[in-house]
């Protein structure tokens, strides 16, 4: 009797250790599976019905603004993005956007003044600053 | 001690001529105008003047002043006073003894004839007047004669001295072993003390001796009596054995070798004091032309680890203030400066070396003053390579109406070279400014890059293709 209840009680052990491992596994594959996908980003002179218009890599000052424009198909979770804008290489400011499942698409935009021509670009970045693109761009007269 | 040693250290070879040539100078002064009293007045004033640098050591303002003016006046005096010695030293045809000729005392004239002649005339009570000239010139105080030029001989002098001869009346000048002129009117004294017997050869003896170094003897016509005449003074000859001393002391104790020996020794602790005064002099005027200086001197880095490459530095030069003479701070070369700072101890990233007295290499006889700044930031790295993407730099305009829709680089990153710091903060290559105002359609151009700073090095070709897509703009 007391040979049985210890082979059953090791089997239970083992059992309960195996379970354990596979759950951490799926957990830890689940953790590393990207919280969303970086479908399209674009540097456009305007977002119109949350599309780029006229998406391009030179913008004059004349038009006032420049957008970035980026869409996340799927987005697996909510989760948030930043927008990091530099001109050369100095950053110049960061903007923070949210996303939400099932898809997301987000923009920041920059107002032109007439210092701001030059190379520029800007950084796509996750949350845990996995740089997902770089958009790079100019700004003429 | 150490300073003036260092200050002779740095002695030119034009220092060594300057000193030496004005020493030489010096030298022929004393030897020129020797034995006359030119020498004394100029130790006197080189007395005054001596007092008057201590006066002024001392802050005596109106000794300092009245010395000053004395040496001015004495100048003057020297010049009026010794007229007769400067001429005859300026007058003198020979070159070669105005330059570097010394002229010895009469060491050959033979007394021995002087004085046989002048005793047998004393016997036969001829009368007569010999001059032997000393340093002093007397062309323009004794008047007429006529030149002769003949060796000096007891039967000549007497001859010229014999009562019917036409020379027999004025003086006869002996220079050396020649009979020079006879029949020379000597100028006169005006003295009113002196005795009754003396008659027209005693006063232009006496006329003479009064004004130049010559010694006179005078045999008196009457009386047969020899008469000596030496500056101003009066000696009765007694004996042969006297006159004869009275002309050694003239002639500067003649005919021995002491004399001559006496005579080089001389002039050898002449030529040395002129060495010692002129040097005393350079010096003074060397140090009393003590000046301050700036140079700004490149800094030179030494003893740098291989791995490791200067980015930057606070500064490239510093300021040094140096002092010393004159002349040595005006011919200074860059070159001769050098500031070594050694990077042995240094690490990445920003290192304070402070610049000391040990790290400078100074020309010798300059003294360091001031160090500006005293310590200088260095940045240093090390060498790493970094891949970076490359982005076009547009300017101009687009013509209206057309958009850039897509550019890209061919190839789309290149690897640099640079300092670790450096690169850390560049992610980005830049092209040069490529001009939009002419683009009317896709295509391509090449461009250089822009390496930002100038430290950073490609691996590979600077010449980069930028591909554009240009299209209309969607009305």
């Amino acid at each position: 009797m007391k040979k049985f209840l210890s082979r059953i009680s090791i089997k239970t052990l083992l059992i309960f250790i195996a379970i354990l491992f596979l759950s951490t596994a799926i957990a830890n594959s689940k953790q590393s599976k990207a919280q969303m996908v970086l479908a399209k980003a674009v540097m456009c002179e305007s977002i119109k019905n949350f599309k780029p218009i006229n998406p391009a890599v030179v913008f004059s000052i004349s038009q006032g603004e420049v957008f970035c424009y980026s869409n996340f198909d799927p987005v697996f979770e909510k989760t948030y993005i930043f927008h990091k804008w530099y001109k050369k290489d100095k950053l110049i400011f960061t903007m923070r956007r949210s996303l939400s499942p099932p898809k997301w698409s987000s923009f920041s935009k920059i107002q032109l003044r007439n210092a701001d021509k030059g190379p520029w670009r800007v950084e796509i970045r996750s949350v845990n600053n996995k740089l997902l693109q770089t958009l790079r761009f100019s700004m003429v007269d | 001690m150490e300073q003036n040693f260092i200050f002779f250290y740095g002695l030119r070879w034009q220092d060594i001529f300057d000193i030496l040539l004005n020493s030489y100078v010096l030298f022929r002064l004393y030897v020129l105008f020797r034995g006359t009293n030119v020498i004394r007045v100029l130790l006197a004033i080189c007395i005054l003047w001596a007092v008057s640098q201590s006066a002024v050591s001392l802050g005596l303002i109106v000794t300092n002043w009245a010395m000053q003016g004395v040496i001015t006046a004495a100048a003057l005096i020297i010049i009026i006073v010794f007229r007769n010695e400067i001429s005859s030293v300026l007058q003198t045809k020979n070159l070669k003894s105005f330059l570097w000729g010394i002229p010895r005392y009469q060491f050959h004239t033979p007394l021995n004839i002087i004085v046989e002649s002048v005793y047998e005339m004393a016997e036969k009570k001829i009368g007569a007047l010999i001059v032997l000239p000393l340093k002093q010139g007397m062309a323009n105080i004794v008047q007429g004669g006529i030149s002769i030029t003949g060796t000096l001989s007891q039967e000549m002098l007497v001859s010229i001295f014999w009562p019917d001869s036409p020379l027999h009346d004025g003086a006869t000048i002996i220079q050396g072993e020649q009979i020079t002129s006879a029949g020379v009117i000597l100028p006169l004294s005006k003295r009113k003390d002196l005795p009754s017997f003396f008659g027209t050869r005693h006063r232009a003896a006496l006329g003479l001796t009064e004004r130049i170094d010559a010694l006179v003897v005078v045999i008196s016509e009457e009386t047969g009596k020899i008469s000596l005449f030496k500056e101003d003074q009066i000696y009765n000859i007694g004996n042969r054995s006297a006159l004869e001393k009275l002309l050694q002391e003239h002639a500067g104790d003649d005919s021995t070798k002491k004399g001559f020996r006496h005579q080089t020794i001389e002039l050898f602790a002449a030529a040395l004091i002129s060495l010692f005064c002129i040097t005393g002099i350079w010096v003074n005027f060397s140090k009393g032309l003590e000046t301050l200086a700036t140079h700004e001197v490149p800094v030179e880095f030494i003893n740098p680890d291989q791995k490791m490459e200067i980015i930057s530095s606070s500064v490239s030069n510093v300021k040094l203030l140096i002092s010393g003479a004159r002349p040595l701070i005006n011919s200074i070369n860059p070159e001769q400066i050098n500031i070594q700072l050694s990077l042995s101890q240094s690490v990445v990233g920003i290192n304070k070396l402070s610049i000391t007295k040990e790290d400078i290499l100074l020309p010798p006889g300059v003294q360091l003053k001031k160090i500006d700044p005293s310590e200088i930031d260095v940045t240093l790295d090390t060498l790493i390579e970094k891949e970076l993407p490359i982005q076009p730099h547009w300017t101009g305009k687009l013509p209206i109406g057309l958009t850039m829709k897509s550019a890209r680089a061919v190839p789309q990153t290149v690897r640099v070279i640079g300092g670790g710091l450096v690169l850390k903060n560049i992610s980005t290559l830049f092209t040069e400014q490529i001009s939009l105002d002419k683009l009317t359609e896709s295509g391509s151009t090449t461009v250089s890059l822009v390496l930002n700073p100038a430290s950073i090095k490609l691996e590979d070709t600077n010449k980069i293709q930028i591909q554009y897509l240009i299209s209309k703009k969607p009305s």
